[in-house]
Formats: structure tokens, C-alpha cells, sequence
């Protein structure tokens, strides 16, 4: 009896481990960098509802760090052939891996998918760069305003403030700042670079023209935006100077009760909200001279390095997680905008709506959205903003000589580069 | 058996029932080969990490390259004449060499001084070598991240401290003349701890006759520090001079973590402009071509001191 059955026992096991083999073999894996750190479980929900629809393939999903990081990364991972075949890649900079032919060509995919009805305009404008689909769009965000009521309220501000203009976000400010000031609490975060595109926005203006590439960094009300904005930190001192030189020290002083205002990424709602609790009041940005807003964030794009079939398996994800059920759960868990029509149809969706007061604005600023221009320049105008930014708003340099100087740059770097 | 041969036993073996030694060729040729056979692994090492590397940056700074295209045209002096007329180059270098002029003698004359009173074997001054090395062995990240909250101008534990005893708030990385001074210190607090603990070994080197004979003499501490342990613990010096001007003009972390290189462009070192050029701003024939000249700048650097400061040096007593 034992003799019989130890083969039978063995030959069990090696056809559950052939079994398994086959079984691992046939699988896809898709290796996926992302840069999802506090967001990080609204995104482990997405890859295991895909992966429970989808059990032939497996999602590697990893943590690179910020957008930064990604690219810098990439660029490394590609030669020594050890690239992603899904990536996270901000919106204003995947021009140039578009360019390289890094990015796989998504407009036979997305031609194909229902899903393109299904999302906003901006949506699917974002991932457009030379009249081509190189990234679905996975986490967009616009700028909002965000404050404390709690601190304005001990600033003697108890009625809700206008904030619709410079002037007002300044005079509220400055209240806060001379109530409170002496126990460390200042009246506005220094602006970070979104923020600061949002404010040139608002100013009637652009650092780079999105549709015709013309640098408009020297332009009046680019500089007048910038003049503001400088102000707060050297001139009216009712910003910190520690989030010039830092900007996530101007976000974490909000998140800790130590700043009244804060001008950032709708993808900030969730944490603010846990933060600071029933006291975060979100508000549209300031319309100085007019409504206009930019659309961040950031969308999926494919290698071409990566092959065919692993091509189809992470198109078929990146689909997913722009689907109306996903981007619900995106949108419930973080606070960044819905890209899919649908999504706020969603229970979850629609619960967030009804319990999370300010989860909304960012979407009632999607009328007056608009997409930035990406051409590769980009990517050396923004490296180098910030040293333009530190140098006004710290008063070492006019705003109006350095903003000029900076244009003049950026025109040279954006002919050098051929762009 | 003769008084000789008693007095002189047989050996064990005697030596004629050795074997004749028979060399061939092949065994000749391994022979020769041995050695190099021992240090091709380390030879193969230092080539692929080191030799390669700098012949393909060498390679690389004269085409133009953004590490995704598959081409790399020549562009022949091209990114060099680009790096020398570029404004950030200069600041850059000139931040550097501020920050070395400072650092370097800062950390090697505060490491003399404290080693001299640590050379002693007692249990406080173990302690202290061990307190004051820990620094070393940290991660400079990590040190950049607490030094960074500890000079935070409105949230930071140095302006409070400030406060407290009713001085106003000092703008530590805000200020582009400070912000400079603040990386020297942290890379000195980082860096000094190894400095102390060469100098000891240095120090402990030199003969204790040489004290007592001066002791003897009536030399006065002073005087018998110029004249004797500073002469002696000159290949110390040397050493440390070589290495931590190397250390300074390649200076990133700290500043990285910190300042990024602002404000401005105040704390803006050649390593980490090379940084943002190759991997921020994919310009990797413009980065290889600052790699290159900080290679060279640095090999001039040190056949320059080897020639001023390396005669002056004595390795015996």
C-alpha cells in the first residue's frame, strides 16, 4: 500500500508543479512605476480589482518616487534596459520621451476604446502631444485654494472671506499674519510652482503659449503675476520664506495648522483633509483678471521597448484605471479630478460628493481648465524657474530684470534644443 | 661515530633525495603569469568602474546625447564651449571653490586640534572618538534631512533656540551668503569625525623621544607643536588635504538634499550642476563635458599641491 503510494503521491506533485509552471508562464506581468506614495491605497484597490477581472495578468507595481525621480530613473532604466513597460509621466514633460520614440504610439488603442467617449475633453486632451495618443490621462488635477477656518477664525475672520482676487488672497493674508504671527502661524503658503502657473493663469496670461510654443514668461501680466506673488514672501512677509527655497515645507506648515492659506493641487485634498479635518475649507482659484486654471497631474504611458503582448496586457490596465468605476475610487480616495464622465455616478463617487465638502471645486474649475503646452523646452523652463522664483521672491534680483532674463533663456534653450 | 657527526645529526631528508626540479616551458610561462593572474579580477574591476567610464564620458562630451535617442552625433567642442559660456558653469565653480577654500582647512586644522587632545588613551577620550565619528558612518541623507529642519527659517529648532534667548530669526537657507556657510558647517560636522581619527593614528606615529628630548630643551606647547607634531603629522596632513579637497569639489548630497543649489544658485557645486544637466535636464554631452573638465581640474589640482606641499613632507622622524 505504501509502495503504491508514494509514486502516486510523487507524480501528484510534479503535475501540480508542472501545473503551476504552465501556469506562471502563461501570465503576463506588467511592470508599472508610479509615484503614488500617500494615494497609494486607492491605487492598490484599482490594481486588485484589475487583477481579479484580469487573472492572466499581473501588475508589478512600484514606487519611484515624485515625477522628478520617474524621469531621471527612466532615462537611466532605458539604456541598461531594465525600463517599466507602464509608466507615470507628468503631463507637461512626456514630450520629449514622445519624441525619442520611448512611448509607445497609443492611438490605435485609444481609437479603439470605448473609454475615449467616455472621458472629459481635458482628459483626452492631456495625452495628445504632435496630434498623437502617447499617455491615457490617470491622475489629473487643477490648483485650488485651500484654508483653515479654524485660523481664520481666531484671526477675528469668522464670515467667509472674498478671495477671488489678489488683493483680497493678500488682505486676508496679512490679517492672519499680523492676529497671529506671533505664535509662528503666517497668512498664506509661498506658492508652489503649479500654483504659480495657476496665478500667471489667472493674470490673463502663460508662461508658454499651449497652442502656438511662445514663451510668454516676459509678458506684462506674467510679470505683474509673478510681481504678486514675490511680494508675499519679500515685500508683505506674509509668507514664509522656507517654502521658497522647499516647497513641500509650505504644504506640510498647512497640514500642521501653521499657515491660513494654501494655493496647491487638488491632489492635495485628502491629506488636508485628514490633516486639518473639519477646519479645510476648499475654494476655486483667485480670478484676478480672469477664470483659467491649469490641468496637472499625470498619465499612464507604454514603452515601446516593452513586447507586444505585454503592449496589449498594460493598455488593457491603463483602460481600467480610467474607467468610470476606477476613477470613482480614485476620486473618492484621493480628491484628484474625475477624468471619466461616468465616474461621479459611481456610489463611491457619489458618496465622496455628499460627505467631503470642497471634493467638488476642482471640477467646477474644469470649465475654465486648460491644458499647458508640453514642447521639450518645457522640461529646462522649469528646472530653472526655480532658481528664477527663489531669486525674486527672496529680493536678490527684480522681478521684472529676471523674468525678462528668463525669457530670453528659455527663447535661446528652446531654439539650441530645436523646439 | 665521529664528534662531528654527532654534534650535526642527519637531517630527516637528506637533501640529495629531493627530486631535481624540472621547469617547462608551460610550467615557466604560469609562473610568469601568476601574478598578473592575482590582480587581473581588481584590474578588471577598476577598469569597468573606473577606466571605462571615464573614456566613455570622455566619448560622450563631444556628441550631443539625451540618453533616449538611438543616435549620438560628434559635435566636436561643441558642449564644451557651451558649459564655459554658460553663466551657471562660473557661479557654479566659483560656489565651488568658496566652499573648498573655506571647508578644507576648516575641517583639517578644527581635526588637528581636537586629535591632539583625544591622542591620549583614556576612557573619556574613546568615548569622544567614537561620539564625534558616528557623524561618518551616518548616511548624509539622513543628516540632511535634520540639519534641514534644524535651519528652517520659521519652523526650525536653531531659530528657536535663537528666540529664546531673544534674537530675531536668521533666514539660514534663505540668505545666499549663509546658506553657503550653513553647508560648510554640516559638511564639516559630517566629514570632521574621520579627519580625528587619521590625525590620531598620525600623531600617535610620532616618537615620544622626540617630546621628552624637547621637554628636556624646555620647549614651550606651542613651540613644541610647530616644531615637532605639526612636521610630523605632515603626511597626515597631505593625505587629508588630498582627500578632502577631492571630497569638496565633489560635495552633492548635503546640498542636494538641502538647498537643491539655491537660493538662487548660492549653494549651486559643480556636481550638482552636473546633476541637473545629465539627468534633470537629459543633456548627458554637456554633463560628461563638466565631468570632464572637474576630472581634469581636479588631477592639476593635485599634481599642483604634490608639487607645492608634497616636498615639504617627511615620512621619517
Amino acid at each position: 500500500m505504501m509502495t503504491l503510494r508514494l509514486p502516486t503521491t510523487i507524480a501528484a506533485s510534479l503535475l501540480a508543479l508542472f501545473a503551476t509552471v504552465g501556469s506562471a508562464q502563461a501570465e503576463t506581468t506588467v511592470k508599472f512605476w508610479h509615484s503614488f506614495k500617500a494615494d497609494g491605497e486607492a491605487l492598490e484597490k484599482i490594481i486588485a480589482n484589475f487583477e481579479a477581472a484580469n487573472p492572466d495578468i499581473d501588475i508589478q507595481a512600484e514606487l519611484i518616487g515624485n515625477y522628478n525621480d520617474i524621469v531621471t530613473k527612466l532615462q537611466a532604466a532605458i539604456p541598461a534596459r531594465r525600463a517599466p513597460d507602464a509608466v507615470i509621466m507628468e503631463v507637461t514633460r512626456y514630450g520629449l520621451f514622445a519624441d525619442s520614440g520611448v512611448l509607445t504610439d497609443l492611438t490605435p488603442y485609444f481609437e479603439a476604446d470605448p473609454l475615449k467617449d467616455d472621458l472629459y475633453g481635458y482628459a483626452r486632451e492631456v495625452g495628445v502631444y504632435k496630434g498623437k495618443n502617447y499617455i491615457v490621462p490617470f491622475n489629473s488635477s487643477t490648483p485650488v485654494l485651500y484654508y483653515n477656518k479654524g485660523i481664520l477664525a481666531r484671526a477675528g475672520i469668522t464670515e467667509e472671506p472674498s478671495l477671488k482676487t489678489f488683493d483680497d488672497v493678500l488682505s486676508v493674508s496679512k490679517t492672519i499674519t499680523d492676529k497671529l504671527g506671533g505664535e509662528g502661524i503666517t497668512g498664506i503658503a509661498a506658492p508652489g510652482q503649479f500654483a504659480r502657473w495657476g496665478l500667471v493663469m489667472s493674470n490673463d496670461s502663460e508662461l508658454i503659449d499651449s497652442k502656438s510654443n511662445d514663451i510668454l514668461l516676459d509678458s506684462p501680466n506674467t510679470i505683474e503675476a509673478y510681481r504678486w506673488m514675490a511680494s508675499l514672501v519679500h515685500e508683505q512677509k506674509v509668507a514664509s520664506a522656507d517654502g521658497v527655497t522647499d516647497e513641500d515645507i509650505g504644504r506640510d506648515a498647512f497640514l500642521a495648522g501653521k499657515v491660513g492659506i494654501m494655493i496647491n493641487s487638488t491632489g492635495n485634498f485628502s491629506g488636508a483633509r485628514k490633516a486639518i479635518g473639519d477646519n479645510l475649507v476648499v475654494r476655486p482659484m483667485p480670478c484676478n483678471k480672469v477664470c483659467s486654471v491649469p490641468i496637472g497631474g499625470a498619465g499612464i504611458g507604454i514603452l515601446s521597448s516593452s513586447p507586444k503582448e505585454v503592449q496589449d496586457a498594460a493598455y488593457k490596465f491603463v483602460s481600467f484605471a480610467a474607467s468610470a468605476e476606477s476613477n470613482a475610487i480614485w476620486f473618492a480616495g484621493t480628491g484628484y479630478l474625475p477624468i471619466n464622465r461616468r465616474a461621479t455616478e459611481q456610489t463611491i463617487a457619489a458618496e465622496a460628493l455628499a460627505t467631503q465638502p470642497g471634493i467638488d471645486v476642482a471640477i467646477k474649475q474644469l470649465d475654465f481648465a486648460h491644458g499647458r503646452a508640453r514642447p521639450p523646452v518645457v522640461t529646462w523652463m522649469r528646472s530653472t524657474e526655480y532658481d528664477m522664483w527663489q531669486a525674486m521672491a527672496l529680493g536678490q534680483r527684480g522681478v521684472e530684470e529676471t523674468m525678462k532674463d528668463f525669457a530670453e533663456r528659455t527663447r535661446q534653450e528652446a531654439t539650441r534644443a530645436g523646439n | 661515530m665521529s664528534s662531528a657527526a654527532s654534534r650535526f645529526p642527519l637531517p630527516l631528508f637528506a637533501i640529495d633525495h629531493v627530486p631535481p626540479l624540472v621547469v617547462t616551458p608551460a610550467g615557466s610561462m604560469l609562473r610568469k603569469l601568476t601574478p598578473y593572474l592575482f590582480v587581473a579580477p581588481l584590474i578588471a574591476f577598476i577598469a569597468m568602474f573606473t577606466y571605462i567610464p571615464i573614456v566613455s564620458s570622455l566619448n560622450l562630451s563631444f556628441r550631443e546625447w539625451n540618453f533616449l535617442s538611438p543616435e549620438m552625433p560628434f559635435v566636436g567642442i561643441e558642449n564644451y564651449r557651451l558649459l564655459l559660456g554658460s553663466r551657471d558653469f562660473w557661479n557654479s565653480l566659483r560656489v565651488t571653490t568658496i566652499f573648498t577654500l573655506i571647508s578644507v582647512p576648516l575641517r583639517l586644522g578644527l581635526a588637528l586640534a581636537i586629535a591632539s587632545y583625544l591622542v591620549r588613551e583614556t576612557l573619556p577620550s574613546r568615548f569622544l572618538r567614537g561620539a564625534l565619528f558616528l557623524p561618518s558612518v551616518t548616511s548624509t541623507v539622513s543628516i540632511a534631512v535634520v540639519f534641514s529642519w534644524v535651519f528652517s527659517t520659521d519652523y526650525g529648532l536653531a531659530n528657536a533656540v535663537l528666540g529664546h534667548l531673544g534674537f530675531g530669526k536668521v533666514p539660514w537657507l534663505q540668505d545666499p551668503q549663509l546658506s553657503l556657510w550653513v553647508m560648510i558647517f554640516v559638511n564639516t560636522w559630517k566629514q570632521l569625525g574621520y579627519d580625528i581619527v587619521i590625525y590620531i593614528a598620525g600623531l600617535q606615529a610620532v616618537p615620544q623621544e622626540l617630546y621628552d628630548a624637547t621637554a628636556v630643551d624646555g620647549g614651550r606647547r606651542f613651540h613644541v607643536f610647530r616644531r615637532v607634531t605639526l612636521p610630523l603629522v605632515m603626511p597626515t596632513t597631505y593625505f587629508l588635504l588630498v582627500i578632502s579637497v577631492i571630497e569638496a569639489f565633489q560635495v552633492f548630497t548635503i546640498v542636494e538634499v538641502m538647498t537643491h543649489g539655491g537660493p538662487a544658485g548660492a549653494t549651486d557645486m559643480l556636481v550638482n550642476m552636473l546633476y541637473r544637466v545629465g539627468f534633470v535636464l537629459f543633456d548627458i554631452g554637456t554633463g560628461s563635458a563638466l565631468a570632464v573638465l572637474l576630472f581634469i581640474f581636479l588631477i592639476v589640482l593635485s599634481f599642483v599641491k604634490s608639487r607645492v606641499i608634497g616636498r615639504r613632507v617627511h615620512y621619517e622622524a
